[in-house]
C-alpha cells in the first residue's frame, strides 16, 4: 500500500490523498480506480475490498483517491459524527450553520470538480488509460468521466448502477420493489413462509407508529429505552437501509412479525445494525453534490408519483428535502450523455432498495458495449458475492468478451432467520 | 654448465641435502645416481629453481637460479618422473602453449614446433590429445616439451622408466644429438646399463650429498668393482655397511 | 622479482587454463545440472503448492446430515465438497478417501434450537497430507455460518452486533508486493551463491590438488612465469565456471518466472533486464574470490580426495552463515555489510530480485572489497607455491 499527496491549485484544499496498492505483478495493465458511492464516502473507505479484488490487484494497480471533502482529502462533515440528529430541525439547523460557514467551499464541490481532480491524480501517478470501478453514486461520477475524459478510459465497471439521466434520490419506488421482491423471495421459503403476512404487519406498524411507541422503542447498542425517540421517518429508512443488505433483510420477516407480539427488540437489533455507520458520510460534501445535482432537477410530481402506495413514502427525500433548503448551492446540470463505446460492466442486485436493475437497463442506450450481471435476491453493492470478483476479473482482462456469467445464479440469499436461535438449520423440522 | 655449490636442504628440520656440491659440464651427459630417499628429486628441484636451497647456490650457466629464477628456467628443459601432461590438449596444442610460455612467437614458434615434430617423430600424434597414449608416447611428448625452446640446460628425472624399446631408443638418440649440440644434460635413473652406455659421467648420491662422481670406468676403478652396477651399490650403501667418515674418505674431491 | 608485472606469457597460460577448464566434460555437466537443477526445483515447488492450495477441494462426509440440511447446504463452497452419508464409521470412511467427517447428533436440530451448544464431532486423519488444510476449508465455512448465526441470535434480541467488536482495528498492509515477495524469495540469492560455489567445485580441485597429483603442477611452475600469474590464471578459469553456473541459474530462474504462480503467492516478479545484468555483474568478483579460496584450499590439502572433502564443507558452510543470518534476522542494513562478501552479494542479489534498487557506490566498494581480498589470496598462493609441502612426493 503506498500513500500519496497530489498537490491541487488552491480553493482552499491544498492536496488529496490517494492510496494505491501497487499490481503484485507490474506487468503494465492499466490500474483500477475505485470510486466511493455517497456523494460523501471517500475511496480509501473502499479498503475492505481489496481482498475479494485480490485478483485483480495481481496484474493492476488499485488506486482509491479521496474526492475533495471526503476522506482524507479534508472530510467535510459538518461536524456530524456517528450520531444523526433525530429529528429534522435539529439536523437542518445543524447543517445551515455549516453552509453559512463554508459557503464558498460547498458551491465548489460537483462531479465536474471530481472527475478533473481524477485527471489531476491520473496524470500525477503517470498512468496512461485507466479502468474505474464505481459503486453506488460512484457509477454516476464515473459515468461522467466517460462522457468527459472519454480518452482516459479503457473499461467501466459500475455495481449498483446510477445513471446520468436518472433521478436517483427518487428512491420509494424502488424501496418498494425491493421488499415485494423479499416477500416473495420468503413465500418461496419453508421457513420464512411461516411469518405469514408480515408484509401487512409492517404497514400498519408504520402507520400506527406513535410517540409512545417511539419513546419505548430499545436502543440497540444500550438495551436500555432510546434517549431520542424513533421518528416514524427514521424507522421507515431503517427498514429502507436493512433492505442494502441481503443479511440484514433475511431478518426483516422475523423482526416484523415480532413487532406484532409487542416484541421491538429485534427491529431495533436491525436498525442497529447500521448505527454508527454515518460518520463514513461527509454530510457537507453529500449536500454539496446531491443538492445541486439531483434535488433540483426533480419535481414535486415526480416526488409524489414515486412515493405513492409505498412503505417508505417521502421519509427518504424529506431529510435530503429540508436539507437542501438550507443548502443553496448553484444548480450543476449535466449534458445529455452522448454515445460511448468504452466496454462497461453492470452489476445491479435484483432487490436492490436504490439502485435497481432497471435503471442500468433503461437509461444506459448510448452505451454501445455494456453486459450487465443481476445478482437474484441482491442489495446493493454485490461486487464482492461470490464468483463477482472473479467475473470482474475476466473482464478487465478482456472487457470485449461476452463473460459466462452462469455462476451468478449460484449467489443465493442467506438463510432467512427463523427464530430467536437464528436460521433453521433444520429447515423447519419435523418436530414443528 | 650447472654448478651446485655447498648447498644445504632439510625438510622439518630433517635434513636432505647436506653440503651439496658438484658441477655438470657442458656438452656432456652426467648420469645422477642414488638410492631412493637419497635426495636425488630434492637436488634436481633446487637446480630448476622449484625449491628453494636453505644455503649454498645453483648456477645455470652464469646465472644464478635462486636470483633470477625466470633466466634460468628459459635456459632449462625439464623432464619429471611423471611426463606432466594434459589430456584435455592435444599435441599441438599442449607443445604451442608451453613454447609461448617461455616466449616464443611468430615465425619462431612455427619453426620450433615443426622441427620439434619431425625430430620426435610427432606426426601421427601432433593432433590427438594425450589420453591414452602410451608410456612412450607420454615421453615423447614431455621430452618435446621440454625442448621446443631450445633450453641450453637439460634435466631428465627418471626418463626411460617405462619406455618400450623403441621410445628408449628414440630418447637415447635425441640425448646423444643434444650432446653433440652442446647441450648440458643431467639424468637420474635407475638403469645401469643404459647409464653406462650413454653418460660421460656419473654422481652417485647418498645420504644428501655426493659419494661418487667420474665416468664409469673411473667409478669402477675408484671401487674396484668390474662394473657399474657394483660400483654404485659400494658408492651408495657401502659395500661394507661401513659409518659415514668411510664414505667421506673414499668420496672423491 | 617481477612478481606484479603481467608478461605476454600469460595468455598461453590462461588459454592452457580455459582450455582444460571447458573440455572437462564432468566438470562442465555437473556446474550446468546443478545450475539448472535448483531454478527447476523452485519452480517445480511453487507450482505444486499453488496447485494443492487453490485446486484441492476437501471431501467432506456429514454423518447425520438429515439433522440440519441447511448445514449441509452453508457449508458447500469452491473448496469444499459436501456429501451427506446415511451410515458408516468415521474411520472407514476417512480410509474411503474423505478428508474429513463430521458428524451430527440425532439430538443437534433440538438442541440448536434450545440454545443448548449441541457437539458437532469432527473426525480426521491428521498424519495424512492436506489434513491442516482440508480443516482450514471446512473452519473457514463454519466460521461464516457461525457468524451469521450469532448475528441473528443478537439482533433477535436487539443488540447491535457491533457491541461483539468493541473496537475496529484497521490493518494497512505497507509492503509493497515486491517485499512481501521478498521473504518468500530470500533464499534464492543463499541458492545463487551455493550454485557459485557447486559449479566451480569440481574444477577447482582438478586445476589445483589434481594437477599436482598428476604432477604437472610441477612442469607449469618450471616455466618462466611468475607464481602469481599461475594462480591467478587458475582463478580466473574456475571463476568463468563459477560464473556461467550463476548466471545459466539466473537465467533459468528469470526464464521460469513466467510459469511461476508468484503473483499467487503474492510476490512480485520486479527483475528487469538491467536486474539480470546487474546480478551477473555483481557475482563476478564473488566468483573470483570463491574460485581462489577453493584453489588455495585444495592445494593445500593432502591429496585430491582430501580436497574434495574439505571443499565440500566449505561450500556448505558460508550458505548456512547466510541462512543463519536470514533465520536470526540479523539487521543487515547497516552499510558496511556491504563491504563483507558474501553477506553483500547476498543483499544485493535479495533487492534486484525484488526489483528494489541497489546502491552503486556500495556495490562498487563492496565489489573492489571483494576483488582486494581475491589479489591477497592470489599473493598468498603465489608464496604458498615456493612451499615443499605444496609440490608434495617429497
Amino acid at each position: 500500500m503506498r500513500c500519496y499527496r497530489v498537490p491541487l491549485d488552491g480553493d482552499g484544499l491544498e492536496n488529496l490523498a490517494v492510496m494505491v496498492a501497487p499490481a503484485v505483478n507490474g506487468s503494465g495493465r492499466e490500474p483500477l480506480y475505485l470510486l466511493a458511492g455517497g456523494p460523501g464516502q471517500a475511496a480509501s473507505d473502499l479498503a475492505p475490498l481489496l481482498n475479494a479484488f485480490r485478483r485483480i490487484n495481481r496484474e493492476r494497480a488499485i488506486v482509491m483517491a479521496d474526492r475533495r471533502g471526503a476522506g482524507r482529502s479534508g472530510a467535510f462533515r459538518c461536524g456530524f459524527g456517528s450520531d444523526m440528529p433525530a429529528d429534522l430541525e435539529t439536523f437542518s439547523r445543524q447543517l445551515a450553520q455549516c453552509y453559512l460557514q463554508k459557503a464558498d467551499f460547498a458551491e465548489t464541490l460537483s462531479s465536474r470538480q471530481t472527475v478533473a481532480d481524477l485527471e489531476r491524480v491520473r496524470r500525477f501517478l503517470g498512468h496512461g488509460r485507466i479502468a474505474l470501478w464505481g459503486g453506488s453514486w460512484g457509477t454516476r461520477t464515473a459515468l461522467l468521466y466517460q462522457q468527459w475524459q472519454p480518452e482516459s478510459l479503457s473499461a467501466l465497471v459500475l455495481d449498483a448502477v446510477a445513471p446520468i439521466d436518472t433521478k436517483v434520490f427518487l428512491t420509494a419506488g424502488a424501496a418498494e420493489n425491493a421488499l415485494q421482491q423479499l416477500e416473495r423471495d420468503c413465500v418461496e421459503d419453508v421457513v420464512c413462509a411461516r411469518f405469514g403476512d408480515w408484509r401487512r404487519q409492517l404497514d400498519r406498524l408504520l402507520s400506527q407508529w406513535d410517540d409512545g411507541r417511539a419513546a419505548n422503542f430499545p436502543d440497540p447498542l444500550t438495551g436500555a429505552p432510546s434517549e431520542q425517540p424513533l421518528a416514524r421517518w427514521a424507522l421507515a429508512n431503517a427498514i429502507r437501509t436493512a433492505l442494502y443488505d441481503p443479511k440484514a433483510a433475511a431478518q426483516l420477516p422475523y423482526a416484523i412479525d415480532q413487532t406484532r407480539l409487542g416484541n421491538y427488540r429485534p427491529l431495533s437489533g436491525i436498525a442497529g445494525l447500521f448505527a454508527n455507520r454515518t460518520d463514513s458520510m461527509a454530510m457537507g460534501l453529500t449536500f454539496s453534490v446531491a443538492c445541486a445535482e439531483e434535488l433540483n432537477r426533480i419535481s414535486g410530481e415526480e416526488v409524489a408519483a414515486d412515493s405513492a402506495n409505498t412503505f417508505l413514502g417521502t421519509a427518504f427525500f424529506d431529510l435530503f428535502k429540508s436539507g437542501c433548503e438550507v443548502w443553496p448551492v448553484q444548480p450543476k446540470p449535466y449534458g445529455a450523455p452522448e454515445p460511448r463505446d468504452q466496454p462497461v460492466l453492470l452489476i445491479s442486485g435484483d432487490a436492490d432498495p436504490i439502485t435497481p436493475p432497471v435503471y442500468a437497463e433503461r437509461q444506459l442506450d448510448y452505451l454501445s458495449r455494456k453486459q450487465h450481471l443481476v445478482v437474484a435476491g441482491g442489495g446493493h453493492i454485490n461486487s464482492p458475492r461470490g464468483c463477482i470478483p472473479e467475473l470482474i476479473a475476466r473482464f478487465l482482462d478482456s472487457p470485449g468478451k461476452p463473460l459466462d456469467d452462469s455462476c451468478v445464479a449460484e449467489i443465493r440469499r442467506p438463510p432467512f432467520m427463523a427464530d430467536a436461535f437464528g436460521p433453521a438449520l433444520d429447515m423447519g423440522g419435523a418436530e414443528q | 654448465m650447472i654448478e651446485v655449490e655447498s648447498v644445504h636442504k632439510q625438510f622439518a628440520g630433517r635434513p636432505v641435502l647436506h653440503n651439496l656440491g658438484f658441477s655438470v659440464p657442458d656438452g656432456q651427459i652426467t648420469a645422477l645416481l642414488g638410492a631412493n630417499g637419497a635426495g636425488k628429486t630434492t637436488c634436481l628441484r633446487i637446480i630448476t629453481g622449484l625449491l628453494g636451497a636453505d644455503s649454498g647456490r645453483v648456477l645455470l650457466g652464469d646465472i644464478d637460479v635462486a636470483r633470477d629464477p625466470m633466466a634460468a628456467r628459459r635456459q632449462l628443459g625439464v623432464v619429471g618422473d611423471r611426463e606432466g601432461l594434459y589430456e584435455r590438449l592435444t599435441v599441438a596444442e599442449y607443445l604451442s602453449l608451453f613454447a609461448r610460455m617461455q616466449g616464443l612467437s611468430g615465425g619462431a614458434l612455427r619453426e620450433a614446433l615443426d622441427s620439434i615434430r619431425s625430430e620426435l617423430e610427432l606426426g601421427d600424434l601432433w593432433h590427438r590429445r594425450t589420453r591414452g597414449f602410451s608410456q612412450g608416447e607420454r615421453m615423447k611428448v614431455s621430452l618435446a616439451r621440454a625442448l621446443v625452446h631450445r633450453p641450453r640446460h637439460l634435466i631428465l628425472d627418471e626418463p626411460t622408466r617405462g619406455l618400450d624399446v623403441l621410445a628408449a631408443r628414440l630418447l637415447r638418440r635425441t640425448l646423444l644429438r643434444l650432446r653433440t649440440a652442446g647441450t648440458t644434460i643431467l639424468f637420474s635413473s635407475h638403469v645401469m646399463p643404459e647409464v653406462a652406455e650413454l653418460s660421460d659421467r656419473v654422481l652417485v648420491m647418498a645420504g644428501g650429498r655426493i659419494v661418487g662422481s667420474g665416468s664409469p670406468r673411473e667409478l669402477a676403478q675408484h671401487t674396484g668393482c668390474d662394473n657399474l652396477e657394483d660400483s654404485f651399490v659400494a658408492l651408495a650403501y657401502g659395500d661394507t655397511g661401513g659409518e659415514e667418515e668411510q664414505r667421506q674418505e673414499r668420496a672423491p674431491a | 622479482m617481477e612478481k606484479r608485472r603481467f608478461s605476454p606469457q600469460m595468455a598461453p597460460l590462461l588459454l592452457k587454463e580455459f582450455l582444460e577448464t571447458w573440455r572437462d566434460r564432468r566438470a562442465l555437466w555437473m556446474a550446468i545440472c546443478f545450475s539448472l537443477m535448483f531454478p527447476v526445483l523452485l519452480a517445480g515447488v511453487t507450482i505444486f503448492v499453488v496447485k494443492k492450495n487453490t485446486e484441492e477441494t476437501t471431501r467432506l462426509a456429514l454423518l447425520g446430515a438429515e439433522n440440519a440440511p441447511l448445514l449441509e447446504r452453508q457449508l458447500r463452497g469452491p473448496n469444499l465438497e459436501v456429501e451427506a452419508v446415511a451410515e458408516g464409521s468415521p474411520r472407514q470412511l476417512l480410509n474411503d478417501g474423505y478428508d474429513l467427517v463430521l458428524q451430527l447428533p440425532d439430538n443437534f436440530a433440538r438442541d440448536y434450537r434450545d440454545f443448548r451448544a449441541p457437539p458437532l464431532y469432527l473426525y480426521m486423519d491428521s498424519s495424512a497430507t492436506g489434513a491442516g488444510r482440508a480443516e482450514h476449508h471446512l473452519q473457514e465455512r463454519l466460521n461464516s455460518l457461525q457468524q451469521l448465526v450469532v448475528s441473528q441470535r443478537l439482533t433477535a434480541r436487539g443488540v447491535a452486533p457491533q457491541l461483539l467488536a468493541p473496537w475496529q482495528l484497521q490493518v494497512r498492509d505497507v509492503s509493497t508486493p515486491s517485499s512481501r515477495g521478498a521473504l518468500i524469495l530470500a533464499m534464492v540469492p543463499g541458492l545463487l551463491i551455493l550454485t557459485l560455489f557447486v559449479a566451480s567445485l569440481a574444477t577447482s580441485v582438478d586445476t589445483s590438488a589434481g594437477e599436482r597429483e598428476r604432477l604437472s603442477l610441477e612442469t607449469l611452475l618450471l616455466q618462466p612465469l611468475p607464481a602469481w600469474q599461475v594462480i591467478a590464471a587458475k582463478t580466473l578459469a574456475v571463476a568463468s565456471l563459477g560464473w556461467l553456473g550463476s548466471l545459466l541459474a539466473i537465467a533459468a530462474l528469470v526464464a521460469l518466472m513466467p510459469v511461476m504462480p508468484l503473483a499467487e503467492l503474492g510476490i512480485q516478479q520486479a527483475t528487469t533486464t538491467g536486474g539480470v545484468l546487474a546480478m551477473g555483474l555483481l557475482l563476478l568478483p564473488l566468483a573470483l574470490l570463491v574460485a581462489v579460496v577453493q584453489i588455495l584450499l585444495a592445494l593445500r590439502s593432502s591429496s585430491f580426495k582430501d580436497a574434495q572433502t574439505q571443499l565440500s564443507i566449505l561450500q556448505i558452510a558460508p550458505v548456512t552463515l547466510l541462512m543463519v543470518l536470514d533465520a536470526a534476522r540479523i539487521d543487515l542494513t547497516d552499510n558496511y555489510w556491504q563491504l563483507v562478501p558474501l553477506v553483500a552479494q547476498q543483499q544485493w542479489l535479495k533487492a534486484l530480485l525484488v526489483g528494489e534498487s541497489v546502491s552503486v557506490g556500495w556495490v562498487l566498494a563492496g565489489s573492489l572489497t571483494c576483488l582486494l581480498l581475491v589479489a591477497a589470496a592470489i599473493a598468498f598462493g603465489a608464496r604458498a607455491l615456493r612451499r615443499e609441502s605444496l609440490l608434495g612426493a617429497v
